[in-house]
């Protein structure tokens, strides 16, 4: 903890007091080193000492100690030690740097607090001794009157930092944080940017990946069986393969109807962190099952005491509308096949209605109004050549059950996106239940239908549109039954990869400038809507397009 | 950032095969026999090894693994086949 603390005050914080965690190629291959020395030191051991007359050395791994005047806990890799003597030792997993002090400052800091641990217990303890897998070199270390004073400072300031509640400032341009493995989380550029307003900060470096590493399973064949065969998942229609999927590469499950799933699956992907949805064939979200992973339960009494204030609620509200409006004006201008300057005109005067409406019932006005416009003017962007297809004609939006072909294929997207959604805020650690504009209502994940008013025209729409007008869904893939139409199997499973096509696609951020993936984009928001209702940036930058 | 690898490997006990058979299935594509296409992310390289480190008999049996470079370059392209067409792996999300 202290080393974390040394090394970046705000990753500290982050680890220790949100519960953040996220694994990078360095803390796996830390856990991975550790193991292989675990395991050497099993074999027979090395000479200890050539000539001299044996000592009696005495050995202990993974010792843990704590201190209540310190307020501090440690775990110590290896204690050794001759009577009351003793040295704690740690293992890096790294090669020895070449430094004047023979290690970095958190190395040394922590190695220092657990010799003063040590000596709290009532042991004699003056050195300890850093392990170097990386280049099998031990490296002693004096706890001299300097190192001492450097280690209490760090404690006193780490503990000041936790009892403040206050989320440490992320480092400036550090290179540190290419490295962190919080950095996805922190957004340590990105939060300075937006605390700064901009002004005259550089553009955030592009510090994590453009786009995910995993990417969801949808399983919606009717009567499919989810079963798990060592590392994949297997589903099966009766016993014919319809297809695999590698476990490490599944961002979530996502069980359309009556598809089958056994309690041994389920339990994998709880233990790997891997949601789980269950959604009705039409993709009406039913619920969600996952692990038991972190909870980030200071972010939650944020979220909380913000939705009891009137005005952040309105605030906020105001945000999400004016940039859904906002991005259904920019589909409109980009897609109709007419220049619209009417209605254009129109919305751009919402946007502006809706940045004063001074309650959310008036916004709801401004919102519905404005959704009026944009609809009447949606089949124009739709290129319905095709005479054999009459059914696509578009008249309002209307829904439960939709009576259209168009409005069947929007109330899957949008039942998409709020699935996806309540995916992206709960793993993020906000409650997708409580909403700042859509109110709580039982079975409904306000939270989730707030944040995603400003992707429905840019993802739902845009993925309807791509559908239809590359003829990738044609009239032959709805079925209609008692004025209600609804989408066979087989389309809803080609809607679905258009959509998660949209998805996975990257766009150049309006705001940070680089290339990202919607997908990606999701998880930036949420994280962004978090920082701010803990207070670190002064708006939630809602997503614009240009 | 992701890499192509291609993960081939001789096991000397046909029980420590199964289960390197089986660890390799978690990871990527069976190309072939003992031939396998991975396309992993720096994190998961490490995850491999470390598992198929744990398996193997250091005495008695072997893995390469061939690292044909980023996921980007597309370096599956380089690979001729001969004979039979060979089933080299994609990602894309996956719709059942
Ligand atoms: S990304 Fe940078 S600022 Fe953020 S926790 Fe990591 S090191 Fe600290």
């Amino acid at each position: 903890m202290l080393n974390e603390f040394t090394y970046c005050p705000r990753l500290g914080y982050l680890e220790w007091v949100q519960g953040e965690f996220a694994d990078s190629a360095d803390t796996v291959e830390g856990r991975y080193r550790h193991r292989r020395v675990d395991q050497s030191a099993k074999r027979p051991a090395k000479k200890e000492s050539e000539g001299e007359e044996e000592k009696v050395v005495l050995h202990a791994r993974s010792v843990s100690l704590s201190s209540e005047r310190m307020g501090l806990t440690a775990k110590i890799d290896l204690v050794e030690g001759e009577g009351a003597r003793v040295t704690p030792v740690d293992y890096k997993k790294s090669k020895r740097p070449h430094v004047a002090r023979g290690a970095w400052e958190p190395e040394l800091v922590q190695l220092c607090a657990q010799g003063l641990l040590l000596r709290e217990q009532g042991y004699e303890c003056a050195e300890g001794v850093i392990y170097f897998v990386g280049s099998r070199e031990r490296v002693t270390i004096a706890f001299d009157d300097e190192l001492i004073a450097l280690t209490l400072e760090r404690i006193a300031q780490m503990r000041r930092a936790v009892v403040s509640g206050e989320i440490p400032p992320p480092l400036e341009e550090s290179p540190k944080c290419v490295r962190c493995s919080l950095v996805g989380i922190c957004l340590p550029d990105e939060v300075r940017f937006l605390r700064a307003n901009a002004a005259g900060l550089p553009e955030p470096r592009p510090l994590f990946p453009a786009s995910d590493d995993t990417l969801p399973l949808h399983v919606q064949h009717p009567g499919a069986k989810v079963a798990k065969r060592g590392e994949v998942l297997a589903i099966l229609d009766g016993d014919a393969l319809l297809t695999e999927a590698r476990l490490g590469e599944i961002s979530q499950v996502a069980l359309f109807g009556g598809v089958h799933i056994s309690t041994p699956v389920v339990q994998e992907l709880c233990r790997r962190g891997i949601p789980l949805t269950y959604l009705s064939s039409g993709g009406w979200f039913y619920g969600f099952t996952h692990g038991m992973n972190h909870k980030n339960i200071d972010l939650r009494r944020h979220q909380f005491r913000a939705a009891e204030d009137r005005s952040r609620c309105l605030l906020l509200a105001r945000r999400f509308v004016q940039a859904k409006i906002a991005n259904c004006r920019t589909l409109l201008r980009r897609n109709h096949e007419l220049p619209l300057d009417q209605p254009l005109q129109q919305m751009k005067w919402d946007i502006e209605q809706a940045g004063k409406a001074d309650s959310l019932e008036q916004l709801l006005g401004v919102e519905g109004m404005s959704a009026r416009r944009y609809f009447e003017c949606f089949d124009g962007m739709l290129k319905l050549a095709d005479p054999l297809f009459p059914e696509f004609d578009f008249n309002g939006r209307n829904r439960r059950p939709p009576r259209d072909p168009i409005n069947a294929l929007l109330s899957l997207a949008y039942a998409m996106l709020a699935r996806e959604w309540a995916v992206v805020l709960q793993t993020v650690g906000l409650d997708p239940y409580l909403g700042f504009y859509h109110q709580p209502r039982y079975g409904r994940p306000a939270l989730a239908l707030d944040l995603m008013e400003e992707f429905r025209p840019i993802i739902g729409d845009s993925a309807v549109i791509t559908a239809i007008n590359n003829g990738e869904i044609t009239a032959n893939d709805f079925i209609k039954q008692m004025g209600a139409v609804s989408l066979t199997a087989e389309g809803r499973s080609r809607f679905i990869q258009t959509y998660e096509r949209r998805m996975s696609s990257e766009i150049t951020h309006p705001v940070f400038g680089y290339r990202i993936s919607y997908r990606r984009v999701f998880e930036v928001q949420a994280r962004l809507l978090g920082r701010h209702l803990m207070g670190e940036i002064p708006d939630y930058p809602a997503f614009v397009t240009r | 950032m992701r890499h192509v690898y291609i993960v081939t490997y001789d096991i000397a006990n046909p029980k420590r095969l199964r289960r390197v058979f089986k660890t390799m299935k978690g990871f990527g594509k069976h190309l072939q026999l003992s031939v396998f296409q991975c396309d992993l992310p720096a994190i998961d390289l490490i995850r491999m090894q470390d598992i198929l480190t744990l398996i193997i008999n250091a005495e008695e049996d072997q893995v390469l693994i061939f690292n044909l470079g980023p996921t980007e370059s597309c370096p599956i392209k380089s690979i001729q086949t001969l004979g039979l067409p060979a089933k080299l792996a994609k990602r894309a999300t996956v719709v059942v």
